[in-house]
């Protein structure tokens, strides 16, 4: 008798908890599986436990992604759901040459590039009035200054580092432009100062030997911004004295790796250049399948993790970012001066140019 | 009947949480191609594999050789551990690597004995490579260094000097490469080359077993080869950090990805545990700057001693690395036209024992190494001044051929007396290694890098004997290593013997001849 009643509560503990484990995992909701290429940058903010958790248990996803470059993933999109690249001229080249395919697509997230340097370093362009401080925030005030010291092969040493040895150039290192998205948006950026102005087909021709020039004098480029954002960290100013990257890098970091940020962070400078560009995240959606894909990563807890673990700035209306939950210093509440981005057209003469450096 | 059938809910319950909650072994092994400067750090490995559960096998390869399995995606490996995140950069044409993060850093210098670095005004004060090129053309300083087209410590200290020497160009440029006036200020610094190796540990090696001024080496090298001369009451070296091309390495250690999920997750679990911060501070303790802003965390003063001219709170500022095209340029020319020329040795075992498999495998190997365009693909490939001969041997020597410069035509006509010889006899290994030695001798030495290479599937058993080498070696006093490649039945202490001799190593080419050659080559 006794036995059969601890059988009945076993039964009954069985079916309550299988039926709970059901709804946890999101049973509640009809599931499906999305195939995306996704560009590298966001496979933290992807592999994060709670967006994984929100997406399954609210919207029914789960994701199945492989890495892939934004111009990469364009080209050869394969039979994936979706595709998440770090660009919006990512987008614009896909509509011009397949808008066919496109079911729908929106902006989910945005950072803007930043420049990474050191105290010593931004301390001398202080004094240049190449940078300027606005509350906390550094601010590339004199943006054109800075790219004429690099194109007239000044050295650290003029400016007073004496550290780095006296041969040292200044100069901005940025991943390599034709193969890493970070690169290229530093280069759009950099044509627009070299030429006052966002370049279009009329002047484009123009500013090509000059960004050759420029790239010329960089011998080695990394073709990943995590590696390039892991070894300024590493090997220090010697090396690496001004970076190019995304702000969403400095934010991750000193999320996933709070003990190492608190003994660097008193050195690490970051610099917001005036103007600078976005980088956009767009999702393209290509099957109706994953349509729901756009709510599910607008929704605002997960918006709110992009940023406040990620360092994704929101791509979404209405919602804020609130910079005192991140732990990083000096971060600006609003990106203002943004500089329009080329079309992709002049962008891939650029790029095919840069090729043949 | 109902208690039956509950029980078997319950079981197939349980089967299905703890399949689902990836509850999976965690045994395997992770085969890593790493450098052969993070031997040092196996006792960390060891301890990662005792609390993990996994076992992580680790394959040492040159830089150069790593860069090349990349680009050949052979898939015998799951992860790369090179010195230089420049070969990945190089090697990874098919993107396959992932999770690369550098692991520590050090940067490559000279280690100089110290009261030699003192008569030579290097102590205390910034030096140049300009000065270090001063000391060689006086004839005051002979250095040690790894083959710059093998091994990441000997390109880095060559990328360096050809900054340096191009006056700090702010980026070398194949044109660059073409001056000169470089070639000129290149050979003469390469002519204070005494010894060369393919491997920057066995560098050290070589090192302590003889009396060296210097050598061309990691920080964290220069930092285990003097705790072991304090330890044989010897003077320690001094390091010397050229600060006009001085050139970082990073030690990333990367993913090889072929979509196994279990691998990924033993990989990254290894990655996690080197870069933890107790682990990073052991790491430290074995020379290896780690730490982030280019600023060794933690420093111990008996590691990273102040007396040996380390300082860790002085900023690197290492060069910037050209780009790969002129990277793989600059190794061509290095190959070609700068290095110190090497004048080689094959002495080869043509005895009975060798017909049949070991006499394809041998004339395989020798075909790799005088095909000019397949010597080329290993950065093997021989500059005009390069020398190299062959003793074709069983109980008496063949014959003696030699080729001078790097006309295809003469190696094509070395390699078809190679090939038109059968095997016969019984082994005499010494009888060749004297006459190689007597030949050698002949020779003005100070322009060459010799070397012997004595190939041998069999005991010596007739004719001269260790003591007659032991005798013609010690009479020519002159540092002249005899590399060994065993195969078949050699007998390993009979090669052994003479690599202590004459402070080289033996190769072991059993289960693959054309890769003992190889290595061995590597080393001419």
């Amino acid at each position: 008798m006794n036995k059969k009643i601890i059988g009945i509560v076993i039964l009954l503990i069985i079916v309550l908890s299988a039926t709970a484990i059901y709804y946890l995992q999101g049973g509640g909701v009809e599931q499906v599986t999305l195939k995306g290429l996704v560009g590298g940058e966001k496979i933290g903010f992807l592999e994060d436990p709670q967006v994984k958790k929100i997406l399954k248990a609210k919207y029914g996803i789960t994701i199945d992604y492989s890495k892939a470059g934004s111009l990469d993933m364009i080209k050869e999109e394969g039979e994936n759901d979706f595709l998440f690249p770090s660009s919006q001229i990512a987008l614009e080249i896909f509509k011009a040459s397949k808008a066919q395919k496109i079911v729908k697509s929106a902006v989910i997230i945005n950072s803007p590039i930043v420049f990474y340097s050191w105290d010593i370093v931004v301390n001398a362009l202080e004094k240049e009035g190449v940078v300027t401080r606005k509350d906390k925030t550094l601010y590339v005030s004199n943006f054109q200054k800075l790219t004429d010291m690099i194109m007239e092969g000044k050295k650290w040493n003029d400016i007073g580092i004496g550290e780095f040895g006296k041969n040292k150039s200044v100069t901005v290192i940025s991943t390599d432009p034709t193969r890493s998205n970070s690169g290229n948006m530093f280069t759009a950026l950099l044509a627009g100062i070299l030429n006052d102005g966002v370049i279009d087909n009329s002047n484009v021709e123009a500013i090509i030997p000059k960004l050759k020039q420029f790239y010329s004098k960089q011998g080695f480029l990394q073709n990943s911004s995590s590696d390039l954002f892991n070894q300024y960290l590493i090997t220090g100013p010697g090396a690496n004295p001004i970076i190019a990257g995304y702000e969403s890098q400095i934010i991750e970091y000193s999320r996933e790796n709070p003990k190492a940020w608190q003994t660097i962070k008193d050195k690490v400078r970051i610099l917001y250049p005036v103007p600078t560009v976005w980088s956009a995240h767009p999702v393209i959606v290509l099957k109706p399948s994953a349509s729901k894909l756009i709510a599910a990563l607008e929704d605002k807890d997960i918006q709110k993790i992009a940023w406040e673990k990620h360092g994704f700035r929101t791509g979404v209306a209405g919602i804020d970012n609130d910079i005192s939950v991140v732990p990083v210093e000096g971060l600006p509440e609003r990106i203002d001066n943004v500089m329009a981005l080329p079309t992709p057209e002049v962008m891939q003469r650029i790029i095919q140019a840069l090729e043949t450096r | 009947m109902r208690r039956k059938l509950s029980y078997l809910i319950l079981l197939i319950f349980l089967v299905t949480i703890l399949s689902s909650s990836g509850c999976s072994s965690s045994s395997g092994t992770l085969v890593v191609l790493s450098g052969s400067e993070n031997e040092a750090l196996e006792p960390i490995i060891q301890k990662f594999e005792k609390q993990s559960g996994i076992k992580v096998e680790m394959k040492y390869k040159g830089s150069v050789d790593i860069m090349l399995e990349l680009e050949n995606s052979t898939t015998d490996f799951d992860a790369v551990w090179p010195a230089n995140s420049l070969w990945v950069s190089i090697g990874d044409k098919k993107r396959v690597v992932k999770h690369l993060k550098s692991i520590m850093t050090s940067p490559v210098v000279f280690g100089i004995r110290k009261s030699l670095a003192g008569e030579l005004g290097f102590i205390g004060t910034d030096v140049s490579v300009k000065d270090i090129l001063n000391a060689i053309t006086a004839k005051k300083l002979s250095f040690m260094m790894t083959s710059a087209t093998q091994s990441n410590s000997g390109a880095s200290a060559y990328i360096g000097f050809l900054y340096a020497l191009l006056d700090n160009t702010e980026n070398i440029t194949k044109e660059d490469l073409r001056k000169p006036e470089l070639k000129l200020q290149l050979q003469k610094l390469f002519s204070g080359i005494n010894r060369s190796s393919a491997s920057s540990g066995w560098l050290k090696d070589l090192f302590l077993q003889g009396s060296y001024d210097a050598m061309v080496n990691y920080e964290s090298i220069i930092i285990e080869t003097n705790k072991e001369l304090i330890k044989k009451g010897k003077e320690p070296l001094y390091v010397v950090y050229p600060h006009d091309g001085l050139v970082l390495s990073d030690s990333p250690l990367g993913y090889v990805n072929r979509g196994d999920a279990k691998k990924q997750e033993m990989f990254k679990r290894l990655q996690e545990y080197l870069l933890s911060e107790k682990v990073q501070e052991e790491i430290s303790a074995l020379g290896r700057r780690t730490g982030l802003g280019g600023i060794i965390s933690k420093t111990d003063p008996n590691v990273f001693n102040p007396d040996w001219g380390i300082d860790s709170k002085k900023l690197l500022s290492p060069i910037k690395l050209p780009s790969p095209d002129v990277i793989e340029e600059a190794l061509n020319l290095y190959q070609t036209a700068f290095k110190k020329p090497s004048y080689a040795i094959y002495c080869l075992d043509f005895s009975g024992s060798m017909s049949g498999e070991g006499e394809k495998k041998l004339k395989e190997a020798m075909t790799m190494i005088l095909n000019q365009d397949i010597a080329k693909k290993y950065l093997l490939h021989s500059s005009a001044e390069d020398v190299v001969a062959v003793i074709p041997f069983s109980d008496k020597i063949f014959d003696i051929w030699e080729v001078r410069g790097n006309d295809p035509q003469q190696f094509k006509e070395l390699l078809e007396r190679i090939n038109s010889l059968s095997p016969q006899g019984a082994t005499d290994i010494y009888s060749p290694v004297i006459e190689a030695l007597s030949k050698l001798d002949a020779q003005n030495l100070d322009n060459y890098i010799p070397s012997i290479v004595l190939m041998t599937d069999g005991k010596s058993n007739t004719g001269k004997s260790f003591y007659n080498l032991k005798a013609s070696w010690s009479g020519i006093n002159k540092d002249i290593p005899v590399f060994s490649i065993m195969f078949g039945s050699a007998d390993a202490k009979q090669l052994e013997e003479i690599a202590s001799l004459t402070r080289a190593r033996v190769f072991d080419g059993k289960h693959n001849l054309v890769d003992a050659f190889k290595k061995a080559r590597g080393y001419n």
